[in-house]
């Protein structure tokens, strides 16, 4: 017998590295390890490499059969791998979803503010009126004696002056008793056709259960040729229905406001009860509830800010905030409004 | 206006009797609110009208008398107990409240043995029917009492009747009256109108003396009647009519005082015309005259005070002689007194102006003048006069001189007019069309109310409320009654023919879009809200008025404008007495309200008006220009905010800047650039924990924690973080440009600092930005370290600073001469060791 060949020492050699990887992986239980391994063997200077250094002193003849064992060995390394990263990822996922979370714990709170309700229901009245065509205009909350009353037909002797029981800044300057003085200086700047809610603070020397001294309504306000009191109607109706989302009646009582006529109080179906004959404490069981007033805008108003009497017509009203409110929101005393308790505020 | 439901009922011929309900909601409809409806015998049941038969004194107590008496003719008799000293003899009539009546205490009678002898229910007096508080014995009905036996004791006292409560609109001094109510009360139900009895044929007397009445002003007096009564017997109310009288003044609120005075008040709450009645007797010469005061002339009313009048206020005179304050209230001299025999009655018309001048400024408000000041029909006082001299006879005994002096210039144009013979029957003009005529256009009416009315409808309508209507075609002529003086314009005609057809009878229909609404710019203040809102904090409201106390409590220094606050001449009450000039106050009272309930962790935030002097006024001055107003947004936080587990974390001034800085992008858009600086200007914050926020070089607002002085004044015991911000000085921002988004890998590098402690972060971030390095993309402060071992004044920084190129990926090398370039700048500038 020859010596064993050069070619079959490589081969011998390369073969003893299956079972030698074997050995090694069999213990290694982390990925880190197991490459490092796999690195020892197949790198670029691992221990087959090393190996192969002789091919080339090789009979030509004889190398394709030493590279197929290499291969060989390579593939096989590579599956030990691959076989053994796979049982550890599987044992991870299996681990991980042993975890147990306590879920009924609670949620990490977010920022929670919240608009105050007066907010709330202002933004979606102008945006209800909006739908109409409204848009929005204001107007200062200190006002001049002629914008709040004068040229609402209003002068100083007056009687209707005492419904409005007034803030006095100075003997001409006031707080503002309503936001009408808004249609007076739209309309001084501005020519029909108009159509512009003016939601704001007012003022009145008032306090009790149901009258803050400061409170908010939203004035509307239409200026156009062809406008009527059932265009008014049409109106207010839209507007009560979209509001309290149900199908609402509203009812118009003739009244006296100095800037409007015909002038109207208006009454919406009352939200807490079946309507009249049933004990209420909101309606007193007549089935409706006072929500604000409206009228056809008066002459004298257009001719205090020059606009044509005949050429054009228009409708005004005005509802409180804080009952409306009230009405939908089932709020019973006007002064929650403007306290600042967190404990009202949170609620909405 | 209150009004009995039994006179009212008396002036109108209706078809069919409504029930009182029925009669409430026409008025209502028609525009005459009734705000409530009374029902005047409601206070007790079971109450009788009871004849006493025979009494004889209670065995065991000599207060205590028995009675005998029966509740119908030929009936058996009860015996009662009863402890009154009044009880009457046989054949009057008393009231017997029997076993199982109820009592407006409460009580409801049972059988009940007084002294050993059972009695079955009392004899009242008027304090247990709560008629009065009178308990000096029970009631006794007149003897010619018509009411019939074991009626109802509500009849006997004229309580089956109901009080309405009308909410008569200030136009409307021609429903200060039960006519004037029945007038419309007819119009609803389509009835007839009846006037009153006011024919004085069976109480004529002689011709009497003549009389001159001048009217010096006819602006101020459009008319003025003047009536003489003879032999008047002036006393308390006595006899069926009397007492009616009396009784329904009391039903309305107004105390009897006498027969004749009750008489003057009866027609004006009748008729709504006030009238007065002087003693002739305390009269010198024959002359009536109406004018003006002189300045500073005495007076003296009928309340024995004297009031020193001026040229504005109107007087009536006996010649020169004031003798009463017209409209408003009578003279003490002239007054009818129990001695007065004859009587000058007065029925005029007074401008409503002047008598609502002279009665505010002498605080002298009374049913009088609060119907002049309204307006009250000049046609209507020959009527009035004539009715209550008619029923002035009927109580007081006595007769009418047959003339009557009537200036009545509107008309006749004469100021003066002198005793004239009358007719006994004076029409009642409240009826009757005025002078004043109003052109109507149907057409007008149909535009106006959205309603196909035509000629026949307006007409119909204008006639129910006695308007006369001429014409057919488009065009009528209108004459409103002349009680209606609210009635000029065509609108006010056409509101007429609304009301009558019924405000329901109008469909509803929504006006067509014509153009598309006008821009506004969108609300800031609305923008603030919602931000703040999503960012945590709840949005309170709170009055925009305050006390000085309150805004002082700020200890703004006395040349900064928000101390001079503008102050409120009738303010409610101090706590309300000036405008505020900034939101912290109340909203720092508000954290103090939530601490005092219990709630000591609080975020809140208010956007509001502020109320500023504009220019230079002084705070002594009054107002002579319209405020500065300016919108602003504040937040207080106190306490913790909620984590997921534990109690919270605390809030700190950085809590308060996260939402300054969020008000601030609310406006001024996402990427502001927003720098911080330590602020000493807020003398309301504490002086090391106060920073004020810039952006464009403007300072916008301030916020830190709040002075611990300040709190203490709001009473607040923990510390406070807050913001305030000038939402008019933020720079809006158009809408957002898309950047592009990098497509090469950014990386970045950390540098650790050692600086001195006053050096602060902003400055670090400053000269980071001006190394100018192109490379730059972020800059973020990781670490701010304070600790002893660092040396005396010295802090430890760790910044991360973010290096990125558009175009390509960044070699090391690049970056870190970048960042060799920016820490250099940093050690040599700040200056500080790199650690």
């Amino acid at each position: 017998m020859s010596d064993l060949s050069a070619t079959d020492v490589t081969i011998a050699e390369l073969d003893a590295f299956e079972v030698e990887f074997s050995r090694v992986i069999a213990p290694l239980s982390d990925e880190q390890a197991i490459r490092g391994a796999q690195a020892q063997f197949l790198g670029k200077k691992g221990k087959v490499a090393e190996a192969m250094k002789v091919l080339g002193k090789l009979p030509p003849a004889d190398r394709p059969k030493v590279g197929a064992v290499a291969n060989r060995i390579k593939a096989t390394i590579e599956s030990e791998v691959a076989r053994r990263l796979g049982e550890l990822a599987q044992a991870a996922a299996e681990a991980d979803l042993a975890r147990v979370v306590d879920v009924t714990l609670p949620a990490r709170p977010v920022p929670a503010g919240r608009l105050h309700i007066l907010s709330q229901v202002r933004l979606e009245m102008i945006e209800i009126f909006a739908e109409l065509g409204f848009v929005v205009a204001d107007g200062p909350q200190i006002e001049t004696d002629w914008h709040n009353f004068e040229a609402l037909a209003l002068p100083k002797d007056h009687p209707a002056r005492d419904m409005q029981d007034t803030f006095y800044v100075s003997e001409d300057i006031v707080l503002r008793t309503h936001t009408s003085p808004v249609q007076v200086r739209t309309m001084l700047t501005q020519a029909p056709p108009i159509r512009i809610v003016a939601p704001g603070f007012v003022y009145r020397r008032d306090d009790d259960l149901t009258h803050s001294p400061m409170f908010t309504q939203i004035e509307g306000l239409a200026v156009d040729e062809g406008l009527s009191f059932a265009d008014l109607k049409g109106v207010l109706l839209h507007f009560v229905k979209r509001f309290f989302k149900r199908d609402l009646g509203i009812r118009l009582r003739p009244s006296y406001f100095p800037f409007v006529e015909p002038g109207a109080e208006v009454d919406m179906q009352c939200v807490f009860c079946a309507g009249p004959g049933s004990a209420c404490r909101v309606c007193k069981s007549t089935g409706w509830v006072e929500i604000g007033g409206a009228g056809m805008v008066d002459p004298d108003v257009f001719q205090h800010v020059k606009i044509d009497t005949e050429r054009y017509t228009g409708f005004a009203f005005g509802m409180g905030i804080e009952r409306m409110a009230m009405l939908r929101h089932d709020i019973n005393d006007i002064k929650f409004y403007y306290e600042g308790d967190v404990r009202f505020l949170e609620q909405f | 206006m209150k009004v009995l439901w039994s006179w009212l009922l008396e002036l109108c011929d209706l078809d069919k009797q409504p029930t009182v309900e029925e009669g409430a909601k026409a008025l209502t409809r028609g525009g005459l609110e009734i705000e409530g409806v009374t029902d005047l015998g409601a206070g007790f049941t079971g109450v009788v009208v009871a004849e006493v038969v025979g009494k004889r004194p209670h065995p065991e107590s000599t207060k205590l008398t028995l009675v005998d008496v029966i509740t119908e003719r030929g009936g058996a008799a009860t015996q009662v107990v009863c402890g009154a000293p009044n009880v009457p003899e046989p054949g009057r009539k008393v009231l017997w409240a029997q076993v199982g009546a109820t009592l407006p205490n409460g009580m409801t009678l049972a059988p009940k043995p007084v002294k050993g002898i059972v009695s079955p229910g009392m004899l009242c007096a008027g304090d247990e029917l709560g008629l009065d508080d009178a308990h000096s014995g029970i009631i006794v009905l007149e003897a010619d009492d018509p009411t019939p036996l074991g009626a109802p004791a509500q009849r006997a006292l004229g309580l089956d009747d109901h009080l309405l409560e009308v909410n008569a609109p200030p136009n409307r001094g021609d429903v200060l009256g039960h006519l004037g109510i029945a007038r419309e009360l007819c119009a609803a139900l389509r009835g007839r109108l009846v006037p009153p009895d006011a024919n004085l044929a069976d109480h004529l007397g002689d011709e009497g003396q003549a009389m001159t009445v001048t009217i010096a002003d006819p602006m101020a007096c459009p008319r003025y009647t003047a009536r003489r009564l003879d032999g008047v017997k002036v006393g308390q109310p006595a006899g069926m009519l009397a007492r009616r009288i009396a009784h329904r003044l009391r039903a309305v609120g107004v105390r009897s005082i006498s027969n004749v005075v009750d008489v003057t008040n009866y027609v004006m709450f009748e008729l709504g015309t006030p009238l007065h009645a002087f003693d002739a007797n305390t009269l010198k010469t024959g002359e009536i005259r109406v004018s003006h005061a002189r300045d500073g002339e005495k007076f003296t009313t009928l309340d024995k005070t004297e009031r020193t009048l001026v040229p504005g206020d109107l007087l009536i005179r006996d010649g020169e002689t004031g003798i009463a304050l017209a409209g408003v209230m009578g003279g003490l001299e002239t007054e009818v007194t129990a001695q007065t025999t004859r009587i000058l009655l007065e029925a005029a018309s007074f401008d409503a102006k002047t008598v609502r001048r002279t009665a505010r400024r002498l605080g002298l408000h009374s049913e009088a003048s609060s119907r002049f000041e309204r307006g009250v029909d000049p046609q209507l006082a020959a009527f009035a006069s004539a009715r209550a001299a008619k029923l002035l006879c009927l109580v007081g005994g006595g007769t009418v001189q047959r003339t009557l002096a009537d200036a009545y210039p509107g008309t006749s144009g004469a100021a003066t007019a002198t005793s004239a013979p009358a007719e006994p029957a004076v029409a009642a003009h409240a009826m009757t069309p005025g002078s004043t005529t109003v052109t109507v256009r149907v057409s007008r009416v149909a535009m106006l109310t959205g309603a196909a009315l035509d000629a026949a409808a307006c007409t119909d309508a204008l006639t129910r409320l006695h308007f006369a209507v001429t014409g057919t075609g488009d065009v009528l002529e209108v004459r409103p009654p002349s009680a209606r003086n609210d009635i000029t314009r065509e609108v006010d005609v056409i509101e007429e023919i609304l009301r009558m057809v019924g405000y329901e009878q109008i469909v509803s229909t929504l006006p067509p879009l014509r153009q598309a609404p006008g821009v506004r710019e969108p609300d800031r203040g609305d923008a603030v809200r919602q931000a703040l809102a999503k960012a945590g904090a709840h949005e309170a409201l709170t009055y925009a008025f305050q006390s000085a106390e309150r805004q002082s409590h700020l200890g703004l220094t006395a040349t900064d404008k928000r101390a001079q606050a503008i102050a409120l001449r009738n303010p409610m009450s101090a706590e309300q007495g000036v405008m505020r000039t900034s939101l912290l106050p109340n909203l720092l009272a508000a954290v103090a309200r939530n601490h005092s309930h219990g709630r000591p962790d609080v975020a809140l935030f208010e956007c509001g008006t502020v109320f500023l002097r504009r220019g230079e006024s002084a705070t002594d001055r009054p107002l002579t220009e319209l405020a500065d107003e300016q919108t602003w947004a504040a937040g207080v936080l106190a306490g913790k905010r909620a984590t997921q587990l534990g109690t919270g974390v605390p809030y700190d001034a950085f809590d308060a800047k996260a939402l300054a800085e969020v008000g601030i992008r609310a406006i001024c858009g996402q990427h502001v650039a927003i720098t911080t600086r330590a602020s000493k200007g807020a003398v309301y914050l504490h002086p090391g924990v106060a920073g004020e926020l810039v952006v464009d070089h403007v300072v916008v607002g301030w916020f830190g924690e709040v002075h611990p002085r300040v709190r203490a004044r709001f009473g607040i015991e923990a510390p406070v973080f807050a913001f305030d911000l000038d939402l008019g000085k933020l720079p809006a921002a158009g809408p957002a440009k898309m950047q592009p988004i990098p497509r090469f890998p950014g990386t970045s590098r950390d540098v650790s600092l050692l600086l001195g402690t006053e050096i602060p972060a902003a400055r670090v971030a400053e000269v980071i930005e001006r190394a100018n390095q192109p490379l730059v993309t972020g800059v973020r402060c990781l670490e701010d370290y304070r600790d002893g071992k660092l040396g005396a004044g010295k802090k430890s920084m760790l910044w991360s600073i973010a290096y990125r190129a558009a175009d390509r990926t960044l070699t090391d090398a690049e970056v870190e001469a970048a960042h060799e370039a920016i820490v250099g700048s940093l050690v040599e500038n700040l200056p500080a060791e790199r650690r």
